[in-house]
């Protein structure tokens, strides 16, 4: 009754049978259906795009200086020369939008960057070496991911204050956790595999063995989990200006300006409306292209 | 009543879109008496896990689409609506699965896990439920059963874990036990147990049972018949003595081959060249071909028909089927 | 299993001794000087030296660690600089309506969530299924604050079917004042647990258990809420946890556009007055509230699985 010399295999019977009815496809195919016949990616790509574009080119876009105040012209509603009108201030409302996608785009690229330098930094040499490194980072990430990314942001500003490098701060600390796990995750397993193993065998010194064989391998998680950030990372901003402790008035960015706005709601509420949907759209569109992202480099974490 | 218990003709289960579809299960026909042991053999994704669930029809309905007949006591199961299914699952035709360990619900005691089989199908107070699920226990040789029912299915080992199956399987006395390989994933010693388990049921009840297994052995020490299926068809199907003794078919002699023995020694076990095409990859002639040493030019046109070797002993082999007209 | 629960308890002994660390560091030594902070640039330096001596600022700092530390244990958090009033009398009269509104929004977030998840689960790449995954898309996208302002707006300030301001006096008024609040944060939340649920309860619908109960006879509502949303729970509480906590970070901005009492209008409103003993105490309370529903939650994954509760 012993199993006959691997011929019979009964456990992967039913993988089998599921398998013949859906053949792998290749990764370029996979990129392809993701990102190309997906409709929803497609427009989300060409929003992200034009959001890069208009905040790259924000003082040649916008109409008005957004800083520009006129008494003549507060809380109007959209007209011709203000399309999305003025707010208690008279400011162009159209402007002050383009100009904060720039604190957007900036706190979307940075933090998730600098996040992931020094979370993969840490989440590497705790993986690899073990030991004492890897019980003290393994003990702060568990602390520190107890808490939502927001929470910890509002904590860290609410001590630091807000300015643009604090809100950096704040946002790369609120990151750093989860890049932290993500990468000593996978440095573990990583480390397991017989070519690392070999390299160590051989002499390999250890710097080399994490650049040439370590990180190479645990990427695709790390771009995975940056494009996703991003989204979080301008959610997050917009949340910390909307409460006041992000960027500071009069420098518009989007949660200001509903952050004003709602001052001003019974007057006009086109800032707020305006402002909250620049922000909607801009973080639905890197979240849908965040998901595709990882369906193709990493499609066991879907 | 009379006529066969189970009577399964022409059996399809189809995945994939219908111009180009994967036939998993192509053609299957058979029956199976009451009080009968039919053991349905083959490898991976020969499709003989398809044709067990598609009884009970737990193949999912869509994806998959299921053509043919199931006669279950001359009830056309397959012409039934699917909420009709429950009544019938569990209260006529039992089934133990392959995995014990993952098999029973970790959160609910082995006792709730029973007694749910059981009043599934009919009312019951309380106490009697119990006593039943008690006296279920015992048949299966649970040691300690009134202790044992206030227990989750972690504190058991897989034995004991698949002696719970069988008593879920038996609640409420099937005329049918399938069971999709249940000793696979055990010991040795328990895997004797468990057979021995399973003789014991179909002497007590009459039930009929189709043991789904890959193990020869088992089908030498339990069964009365043998289907062997390859590639999501029958190739041969014969009484267990008829099979050890005369196979027909090349995919059985290759199968007995690799069976270990201890009355002869070899160097290495035999191993049929080639691998399993997946079930439904095959469209035209015999699957079997690439890989049998009495292949000839017709079969890769045509699928051989099944050929009468002897009573009850069928095989689809052109080759073997000359043989036995010569 | 009283064991396993203290254990844990211990275990989140140097946490708390963690953040109360990081608030410390992060308040006396990174603004630059408390002091100046407080009373302002313009304010006469021999006030800003007795100012220095009453908060102990001229002690040595493992002093004023130690004596933080103590303060803390005991809930004193000092004075207001802003109200005169104590710390922890403020945090008192605020904490109910942001635990009142918290609760709220977890319960009728869990009561839309589950059931859609569940539904969107039984109906994979149908229209609930893409209904739920656009739904839990736009609940990601959208800020709290933002889909806060919209309700406000509609419902509040052109329908006139809620109040604008504040929380209202007594338990009606309380609960025609609560209801857009909890509103948002609770439909923030059933996207997120709609989608977890969903993913939860297909997993567990995979699993071979499920497929016994449906070979025993059993209904596929029955398969559903008896034996695979039960153990879909398991993964699910981890995710209400992470939600809790974040209907708790909500809450501050959804407490600042419905003008609402609570800890994290308090907490805000110090920031933006430099009140450093509220800021201290009101970053201690969320960092302390995080700890609590984490342990909660391993409370609660222990009553839930058996398999925890017979190993510990």
């Amino acid at each position: 009754m012993t199993d006959t010399s691997g011929l019979l295999d009964p456990e992967l019977d039913a993988m089998a049978e599921r398998e013949a009815i859906a053949p792998a496809p290749t990764m370029w195919q996979t990129v392809r259906h993701e990102v190309f016949h997906r409709p929803a990616t497609r427009i989300a790509l060409a929003v992200v795009v034009i959001f890069v574009l208009v905040a790259a080119f924000a003082p040649w876009i916008a109409p008005y200086d957004p800083l520009q105040q006129s008494f003549l012209a507060i809380n109007q509603t959209p007209n011709a020369a203000h399309w999305l009108g003025t707010d208690q201030f008279g400011r162009d409302v159209l402007s002050r939008l383009i100009h904060g996608s720039r604190n957007s785009l900036i706190f979307g690229l940075l933090s998730p960057v600098f996040a992931a330098v020094i979370g993969t930094t840490l989440g590497v040499s705790a993986g690899y070496f073990g030991g004492v490194v890897d019980r003290v980072v393994s003990r702060v990430i568990d602390m520190l991911m107890a808490f939502p990314e927001l929470l910890l942001a509002i904590l860290v500003a609410a001590a630091l204050g807000g300015s643009f490098w604090n809100i950096v701060i704040v946002l790369t600390v609120a990151f750093t956790p989860g890049f932290a796990r993500v990468a000593r995750a996978s440095t573990l397993a990583v480390k397991q595999e017989p070519y690392v193993e070999a390299a160590m065998a051989a002499g390999v010194r250890t710097p080399v063995i994490i650049a040439r064989h370590v990180v190479p391998n645990i990427l695709a998680p790390i771009v995975v989990l940056m494009t996703l950030w991003s989204a979080s990372s301008i959610r997050i901003e917009a949340t910390l200006s909307f409460l006041g402790i992000g960027t500071q008035p009069p420098n518009p960015s989007w949660g200001n300006i509903i952050r004003d706005g709602l001052n001003n709601m019974f007057a006009t509420q086109w800032p707020i409306l305006s402002g909250g949907l620049a922000i909607t759209v801009v973080v639905l569109s890197i979240s849908l292209i965040g998901d595709a992202v990882r369906d193709v480099l990493d499609p066991e974490a879907g | 009543m009379g006529g066969p218990l189970l009577e399964v003709r022409d059996l399809t289960v189809a995945f994939g879109p219908r111009d180009m579809p994967l036939r998993v299960v192509d053609g299957v026909s058979f029956a199976l008496d009451r009080g009968e042991t039919v053991g349905l053999v083959g490898e991976s994704g020969s499709g003989k896990s398809m044709t067990a669930l598609s009884v009970m029809r737990l193949v999912p309905e869509p994806p998959a689409r299921i053509g043919g007949e199931i006669r279950l006591d001359g009830r056309d199961i397959l012409g039934l609506p699917l909420r009709e299914m429950p009544a019938i699952r569990g209260r006529d035709v039992g089934m133990i699965f392959q995995e014990p360990m993952s098999s029973l619900n970790p959160v609910m005691t082995i006792g709730d896990q029973i007694g749910e089989a059981i009043s599934l199908h009919g009312r019951m107070t309380p106490a009697a439920r119990r006593a039943r699920v008690i006296e279920l226990l015992t048949l299966v040789g649970m040691p300690d059963p009134e202790a044992r029912i206030r227990a989750y299915p972690d504190q058991f080992s897989g034995g004991m874990r698949q002696r719970v199956m069988a008593a879920i399987a038996m609640a409420c006395n099937p005329s049918l036990l399938i069971a999709d390989e249940p000793t696979t994933a055990l010991d040795v010693t328990i895997q004797a147990q468990v057979l021995e388990l399973m003789t014991d049921i179909r002497e007590r009840f009459n039930s009929a049972i189709l043991l789904i297994t890959h193990d020869l052995g088992v089908v030498a020490e339990i069964c009365d018949r043998v289907i062997v299926m390859y590639s999501g068809r029958i190739v041969e199907e014969a009484p267990v003595e008829a099979l050890f003794d005369a196979p027909r078919h090349p995919y059985t002699r290759g199968l007995l081959k690799s069976v270990p023995s201890f009355s002869e020694t070899r160097e290495r076990l035999y191993q049929i060249a080639g691998s399993v095409p997946p079930a439904g990859t095959i469209r035209e002639g015999c699957p079997f071909r690439a890989r049998c040493p009495l292949r000839m030019p017709r079969c890769a046109v045509e699928m051989p028909p099944m050929a009468a070797h002897g009573p009850g002993h069928r095989a689809a082999c052109w080759a073997t089927a000359e043989e036995a007209a010569a | 299993m009283a064991r396993y629960l203290l254990y844990r308890l211990l275990d989140a002994i140097p946490t708390v001794f963690l953040v109360l660390s990081f608030v410390f560091v992060a308040m006396r030594i990174l603004p630059g000087d408390p002091a100046l902070a407080a009373l302002g640039p313009q304010t006469d330096p021999a006030q800003l030296a007795l100012f220095r001596e009453r908060m102990g600022l001229n002690d040595p700092l493992w002093l004023q660690y130690l004596k933080f530390l103590w303060d803390a244990v005991r809930f004193d958090f000092g004075v207001s600089f802003l109200s005169n009033q104590p710390v922890s009398s403020l945090i008192a009269r605020n904490l109910p309506h942001t635990i009142y509104l918290t609760l709220t929004s977890v319960v009728i977030g869990l009561a839309l969530g589950i059931p859609f998840g569940v539904y969107a689960a039984t109906r994979r790449n149908r229209p609930a299924d893409s209904a739920l995954r656009l739904y839990s898309l736009l609940g990601y996208a959208i800020p709290d604050f933002y889909l806060a302002a919209i309700l406000l707006i509609v419902f509040a300030l052109n329908l006139g079917w809620f109040p604008i301001l504040g929380a209202g006096t007594g338990f009606w008024d309380g609960l025609h004042h609560i209801i857009l609040p909890a509103l948002t944060l609770a439909l923030l939340k059933s996207a997120f647990l709609g989608r977890l649920t969903r993913t939860s309860v297909l997993e567990v619908l995979g699993r071979d258990y499920v497929r016994t109960a449906r070979a025993k006879g059993a209904r596929e509502g029955r398969v559903i809420y008896r034996h695979a949303l039960r153990n879909a729970l398991l993964p699910l509480s981890t995710g209400i946890g992470i939600s809790i906590l974040a209907t708790l970070s909500g809450s501050v901005a959804v407490e600042l556009v419905f003008n609402r009492p609570g800890i994290g209008r308090l907490l805000i409103d110090a920031i933006s007055e430099r009140d450093y003993p509220v800021i201290q105490a009101g970053v201690l309370m969320f960092a302390f509230f995080v700890i609590f529903v984490n342990l909660a939650m391993e409370v609660v994954y222990v009553l839930i699985d058996p398999r925890i509760r017979m190993a510990s």
